[in-house]
């Protein structure tokens, strides 16, 4: 009983001592020379890998910019777990605890989306940073977005597909359990047969679920199809075992796939197959598209030197950041109903991923993705696609 | 007993406190529902659900003793039931996008509470098909099948596209913000639980938990009772489900990976297997102390900047807490005692009794 009693006591004893610290935080920052924005992202859990990158983005891009309108930018960061429930609370905390004036995040369509309800009746404006699924925007005056949807970016590879492979025939591998490849696989899909005009032009299709290991049944029937381009978006681990499986198996025909592949675990998992692997994402650190994007490759490298690359999803959360601070500067307070009528006036933004303009629906409106391709065990850029 | 239940005035007069205490409660509620904020209304919401599914895991796996694994299957039923007929026939051609709701369904929308329920009763009818082989079997079987079950109903939702809309999901789902649809719940659920317990079924259940064979040898039907147990299981935990979904207002199949249903074993493990009390208790506890630890999340004011102080350290810290009170309180909170006014009085003397002998033996000792 002694025993459970000190335990207990001095427990309570640390945490009433760190939560009377944190109090201190809260109560020197409530003044009203700061603006706070709110960074929603997944820290721990399934996702905390991507959600720490575009932290990244967001924090370089509060380094080289810390004020706006005279007033010092504070960011609030919470966790949302990479899970739904706690991605509501935690958007709720940010509004209604931190006070929040606008909110950046989250890495996941579906986590933008669960909050996406919170942030309309409270009026807050967000901007999704990565989130490619239309629904984030859709139907939500209050959520915003800075990279380029999964209809655009499906378009660009059946364009590169069809123009840049001369392919007829295409095999789609899709991972039905990730909304972003049944998305990508969709819009390819329609695009691609529209640009060969051929209805049959898809001739197999296979569908697998996160977490699988074994492909030879799906790559048997693709094999006996012979497709002339196999496009494969999904998660990265899955993609490098189904191309590895796919090359035992004989198939030559060149794979083609998302912006998700961009991961060095793609490389690790893959190793000699994935070479010649072509993916579109957001970013080219190499070859940036605008002035802005210089500056943030410069000081990205400052920052973080022993980085071999940049990950476009840091260079969307930097966009994010310097799009909102753009449209507090416009509106002329810290108003958050203010902010988002600035931010859906938004045109010709200079970002570091290009230039960014925000159309009816709250989504940026880019016309070039950059194609980038694995050579020697590394991603290299290859080319960049407009689609008008 | 009986003579005092014949007249309410009488029962009001043996149980005031009960009353007493549901008056407040109810009061409570209706303060809350009108001045807090949305961040705790969301909170207190998540609690209340979180009770109505651990009271549903903690009938079929503390009363009944059976250890079933399904919860999440069965909330993933009853949330798609909601999601399906309340989303507004207008949004819906937006939201499938990729492929247009089924004819037979795109056209049918529902009151919220009808929807409710009809998710509820799918979520029977799908426990009855799992039971009837399971529960014929002892030991761990159920607990396999039920773990199965609940993936597999996973990747159904995920592949049926022009239903579910895959991994799409469905938002839109009109939300529910009053804490009386959750509150109410809630308390009806508990309310039935306590009845059930209390009845001829009840003693059933748990004359199965404590030995198979001395209770089937006393005439209790063993397959009958357990599918009794289990099928009212899955009913609040597809009700629970169905709130779940109006609370966030979106629905997807990753949410219900098999892991949501630890969160409830560990609700009910940490409450006491067999208590209802105990598991409201640690439903809160579990629920706002995640919460109240996330400013172990943030870089802290210290004057020097510690490293640990990043996110994902309050999950640390709560781990420990909770291997702290089970090191400490081997059988959860509350054990399988009830919070009853009796068991409080008990403690309270208890507790003073302790303090008089502690205060006798350092006056006998300051003498000495």
């Amino acid at each position: 009983m002694k025993k459970t009693l000190s335990v207990l006591l001095s427990l309570a004893l640390v945490v009433t001592m760190a939560a009377g610290c944190s109090g201190g935080t809260t109560t020197s920052s409530e003044d009203s020379d700061v603006i706070k924005i709110g960074v929603f992202q997944p820290l721990t859990g399934a996702n905390a890998a991507g959600g720490e990158l575009e932290v990244e983005g967001v924090e370089l891009a509060n380094q080289l910019r810390p004020e706006v309108l005279g007033k010092k930018v504070e960011l609030v960061i919470a966790d949302n777990k990479s899970d739904k429930a706690e991605a509501t609370t935690a958007a709720a905390r940010l509004i209604e605890k931190d006070k929040v004036v606008a909110i950046l995040g989250s890495w996941g369509s579906s986590l933008s989306i669960a909050a996406g309800d919170v942030v309309k009746t409270n009026q807050i404006p967000a901007v999704a940073l990565s989130a490619t699924n239309p629904q984030v925007t859709a139907g939500n005056d209050y959520y915003f977005r800075v990279c380029f949807l999964d209809p655009f970016q499906g378009t660009v590879m059946a364009n590169y597909a069809s123009k840049k492979l001369n392919a007829k025939k295409v095999a789609i591998i899709q991972e039905v359990s990730n909304d972003y490849s049944v998305g990508l696989a969709k819009f390819f899909t329609d695009s691609f047969v529209k640009l060969t005009g051929d209805p049959n032009a898809i001739v197999a299709t296979g569908n697998y679920n996160t977490g699988d290991q074994d492909f030879n049944g799906i790559l048997t029937n693709i094999k006996a199809a012979n497709p002339d381009v196999i496009f494969a978006p999904g998660n990265f681990t899955e993609s490098a075992l189904i191309i590895k499986q796919a090359r035992a198996l004989g198939i030559t025909a060149p794979f083609i796939g998302g912006d998700t592949w961009e991961t060095n675990e793609f490389i690790t998992v893959g190793g000699a197959d994935v070479e010649g692997a072509v993916m579109s994402t957001f970013f080219d650190d190499t070859n940036p598209l605008t002035e802005a994007g210089k500056t943030f490759v410069a000081e990205y490298k400052k920052a973080y030197p022993d980085r071999a690359n940049i990950a476009a999803v840091t260079a969307l959360g930097y966009d994010g950041y310097m799009m909102t601070l753009d449209a507090i500067e416009r509106a002329g307070s810290a108003d958050p109903v203010a902010i988002r009528d600035a931010l859906a006036e938004t045109k010709d933004f200079e970002g570091a991923t290009g230039m960014i303009t925000i159309d009816a629906n709250g989504d940026a409106t880019k016309n070039e993705a950059i194609i980038k391709t694995v050579k020697d065990g590394k991603f290299t850029y290859l080319d960049s696609v407009t689609v008008d | 007993m009986k003579e005092t239940q014949n007249s309410i005035g009488a029962y009001l007069k043996a149980h005031w406190k009960t009353v007493l205490f549901l008056v407040v409660l109810l009061i409570g509620i209706g303060l809350a529902d009108n001045f807090v904020d949305s961040y705790l209304r969301r909170l207190l919401n998540l609690c209340a659900i979180y009770v109505i599914v651990s009271l549903s895991m903690n009938l079929v796996n503390g009363f009944t003793g059976q250890f079933s694994l399904g919860q999440a299957g069965f909330m993933a039923i009853g949330a798609y039931t909601v999601a399906v007929f309340t989303v507004p026939i207008e949004s819906r051609a937006a939201i499938f996008y990729l492929e247009p709701m089924a004819p037979f369904l795109a056209n049918i929308q529902l009151p919220f509470i009808v929807a409710l329920i009809l998710g509820g009763l799918a979520a029977v009818v799908v426990a009855f098909f799992i039971g009837s082989p399971c529960l014929r079997l002892r030991g761990d079987y159920l607990a396999i099948a039920t773990l199965g079950f609940s993936e597999i109903i996973r990747i159904v939702f995920t592949n049926t596209q022009s239903i579910t809309n895959g991994a799409l999901g469905i938002k839109s789902i009109p939300t529910i913000s009053s804490l009386w649809w959750t509150y109410g719940t809630a308390l009806l659920i508990i309310i039935a639980t306590v009845l059930l317990i209390n009845s001829t079924y009840g003693r059933a259940f748990k004359a199965i938990r404590e030995d198979e064979i001395a209770a089937e040898a006393m005439g209790v039907g063993l397959f009958k009772t357990k599918m009794t147990s289990f099928l009212i299981g899955a009913f609040f935990a597809g009700i629970g489900g169905g709130l779940f979904a109006a609370l966030l207002g979106t629905v997807d199949p990753k949410q219900f990976y098999f892991t949501l249903t630890y969160n409830f074993l560990l609700i009910i493990v940490l409450g006491g297997m067999g208590s209802i009390s105990g598991t409201v208790i640690a439903s809160f506890v579990v629920t706002l102390g995640q919460e109240a630890l996330r400013f172990l999340d943030e870089p802290m004011a210290f004057g020097l900047d510690l490293p640990i102080f990043r996110p994902g350290l309050r999950m640390v810290v709560f781990s420990f807490l909770l291997m702290v009170i089970v090191l400490f309180y081997r059988k959860g909170l509350m054990g399988t005692n009830e919070l009853t006014w009796d068991f409080i009085a008990q403690k309270y003397h208890a507790i003073k009794q302790k303090l008089s002998r502690k205060k006798a033996s350092t006056e006998g000792g300051g003498q000495q």
